[in-house]
């Protein structure tokens, strides 16, 4: 008996001594390192880093990935085309990251293909919608796209106001005036929306952004008074929004529909009353959250881990990044380049943007992730999806009174 | 031509001839003379500050629009923890950034007025990039804007709908503008900046202290930029980089008319708001605003270079 015990007691020991040498042999292997390029000084850079790394920390408290931990390396792109380019080549030699993620910009993502086609890497971009980067990437078989190309984006409007004013009689759109800001991100946009609106009869006028030194928007709100559309679209900056309505409101201008397309909203917007009623673009709004429980869960946790709200559609977007990395890691169970790009071709990650996120050739790429945008409009302080139908979670309201 | 000659020279020519443009202006598009007199009033109100410290202390302050940018992100977080209206805001931010200018004179500033312009010229655009780090770093790029309903008050006249509350600029451009000249004539230390401003070798003979001269003037314009920066936020967005396009414009401003007047910092501006608001005001020439802007700080710069040679 007391044999027994003794050589139980050894079993034991030598259990532990194995379980803590694969442990420990586990703890010795150097993280997976994915490497990310984000303007850290922007809301988008910003909160897509934070939402990056909580979902990292939430793969490491699950135990990693191949019994590895991940680590998330990110450099500042100050949204400067040359420091983006930089970071690219210090994050592949002197970081040797595995993976590269992330970032926003068209602009500074030119900049970073070619040092990207240097190394070759798997890469899995979120922003970058340009199709000039859709066109520069062509053929790359590691290249994976996350956000809507700008073409994919202006045909889903088109799509959404179609279904719209199918499904809601009253809403008819036959005339719209578009106000861009004067600088590439607006004049591009207004270029794509007149071939994606080309049965609308568009009326487009350019404007000086806040963003830009401008600010004085009565000259171009006057002139699209005069015109009376059924839709006005202003294409500027966060900086524009709440000017914009308060000078349209000065004017006494109140188009049936006000729609603002800015990369991301000011912090207040949903305060004004005069934002109640304004269409909104995106791929995201907080009120998802009340339809999608990973939406739920991705927007609490973001609240326990950084005290502050997502304000803006990277943030999802950067968590999604991760997710759809680490789960295509899992599925290879390698970090093998060919292993790793069958594995990401096979991505069915239901996302906290609402939809399940796959990769499918777009024009010129195969792996592009999603498809297009969203329509949303604020009704009392928040953003509310009202297109694609699937995902709405409110009403639309109709006409915009600008009260 | 004689007659005109001389009424050219002395001004009354160019006067009467502005006041029948803006006349028959007024006639054929009403909202480009009030939109134009309000967003003058905008820029004069932001140039008078740098007006007076180019005037007096002789430096080209490039930190000025990012004195206005901290001015206006210190009276949105009064606005967000005490309630504070932003107008209201304009009196604690007189007090704090004429402490900030102090700081940043007796710190900075004083010890490049012996340098060549252009150390003093990268010191001031180091202050600048600095700021608008900061503001980076602390704030985001993220705009913020109080809601303030009074900022879109209008008015009807006939079919014309307009915004009344931007004339606050235009007031305010002309109170900054009396309250300084009366400042600089009426007290010891105005006349004593003054003074220093034409002749600092000659002011020390005298027995002025053109240091501490600096020191007043160089704060009291960082008080009063920091107190406009509060009242830009009521009808503005603020971010780390809104105040540098008005830096060049207020710079722009000072050299159509001329080192050291202040009036002329406030005409000038009128003249160029109209001239943009007119500009603007047909459709598909809004990129020709800036040009005009140009065009007409120019002509001015010619205009007074040519009567000097021909008086």
């Amino acid at each position: 008996m007391r044999s027994m015990t003794a050589v139980m007691k050894v079993g034991l020991v030598a259990i532990a001594l194995i379980l803590g040498a694969v442990f420990l042999a586990a703890a010795d292997e150097p993280p997976i390192k994915l490497g990310a390029v984000n303007p850290l000084g922007d809301i988008t850079g910003a909160q897509a880093t934070k939402a990056m790394r909580l979902a990292v920390a939430e793969i490491n408290a699950a135990g990693g990935l191949l019994g590895r931990q991940l680590e998330l390396v990110v450099i500042d792109s100050e949204l400067d085309p040359a420091k983006g380019a930089a970071a690219i080549d210090r994050l592949a030699t002197v970081e040797n990251v595995d993976i590269f993620i992330g970032g926003m910009s068209s602009g500074v993502h030119l900049a970073q293909i070619p040092a990207l086609k240097k190394y070759g890497k798997v890469t899995v971009w979120i922003g970058a919608a340009s199709s000039l980067v859709e066109q520069a990437v062509e053929g790359l078989d590691w290249y994976f796209h996350l956000h809507p190309w700008d073409y994919l984006q202006g045909a889903s409007y088109v799509e959404g106001w179609a279904a719209i004013q199918e499904e809601y009689p009253l809403i008819q759109i036959h005339k719209a005036f578009w106000a861009y800001e004067e600088g590439a991100f607006g004049t591009s946009s207004y270029q794509g929306s007149l071939v994606a609106h080309e049965a609308w009869e568009n009326i487009g006028e350019s404007f000086k952004s806040a963003a830009l030194g401008g600010g004085d928007y009565r000259s171009v709100l006057r002139h699209a008074q005069e015109e009376d559309p059924d839709i006005f679209i202003w294409v500027g900056y966060g900086a524009d929004a709440l000017p914009i309505m308060e000078q349209a409101r000065e004017i006494a201008f109140t188009p049936p529909l006000f729609v603002g397309s800015p990369p991301g909203w000011p912090a207040d917007f949903g305060k004004s009353p005069l934002a109640e009623g304004v269409i909104a673009y995106g791929m995201w709004a907080p009120s998802i959250k009340d339809i999608s429980p990973v939406s739920n869960h991705f927007w609490n946790a973001y609240i326990d881990m950084f005290d502050e709200e997502p304000a803006t559609y990277f943030a999802p977007l950067g968590y999604t990044n991760v997710y759809v990395v680490a789960q295509a890691i899992e599925r290879a169970g390698t970090l093998d380049e060919a292993a790793l790009i069958a594995a990401l071709e096979q991505t069915e990650y239901d996302s906290p943007l609402g939809e399940t996120v796959t990769f499918t050739p777009s024009n010129l790429i195969n792996h592009q992730g999603f498809q297009g945008q969203k329509i949303l409009q604020w009704q009392d302080g928040e953003q509310q999806v009202i297109w694609p139908f699937e995902y709405a979670t409110a009403l639309p309201h109709y006409p915009y009174t600008g009260r | 031509m004689a007659l005109v000659r001389r009424l050219g020279r002395t001004g009354i020519f160019v006067v009467l001839a502005a006041v029948v443009l803006l006349a028959l202006l007024a006639v054929w598009k009403p909202y480009v003379v009030i939109e134009g007199i309000q967003r003058g009033g905008l820029y004069a109100l932001i140039a008078l500050p740098m007006a007076l410290i180019l005037g007096i202390v002789g430096i080209i302050n490039l930190a000025h629009g990012e004195f206005m940018m901290l001015g206006a992100y210190f009276a949105y977080w009064l606005s967000v923890y005490t309630g504070m209206d932003p107008l209201v805001a304009m009196l604690p931010a007189l007090a704090v950034f004429a402490l900030l200018g102090v700081a940043t004179y007796l710190l900075t500033i004083r010890r490049a007025l012996k340098a060549p312009e252009l150390n003093q010229l990268l010191l001031t655009f180091g202050l600048a990039m600095m700021a608008s780090q900061f503001a980076n770093l602390m704030w985001t790029s993220r705009p913020l804007k109080p809601h303030l309903s009074y900022v879109y008050s209008s008015m009807r006249l006939g079919s014309l709908t307009f915004g009344t509350y931007a004339f606050v600029y235009t007031a305010g451009a002309i109170a900054l503008l009396v309250g300084l000249l009366l400042f600089l004539k009426r007290t010891r230390v105005g006349k004593a900046a003054l003074a220093v401003g034409q002749n600092p070798r000659g002011a020390r003979l005298v027995g002025i202290d053109v240091n501490r001269t600096y020191l007043v003037i160089f704060s009291l314009s960082i008080a009063l930029v920091g107190a406009i920066g509060a009242l830009f936020l009521t009808r503005h967005s603020v971010f780390p980089s809104v105040g540098s396009p008005f830096t060049m414009k207020s710079f722009c401003l000072i050299a159509m008319a001329g080192i050291g007047n202040l009036s002329g910092v406030v005409w000038g501006g009128f003249g160029l708001g109209i001239a943009e608001a007119f500009v603007l005001s047909f459709r598909g020439y809004g990129g020709w605003a800036d040009v005009v802007f140009f065009a007409v700080l120019v002509a001015v710069i010619m205009g007074r270079s040519y009567r000097r040679r021909t008086a």
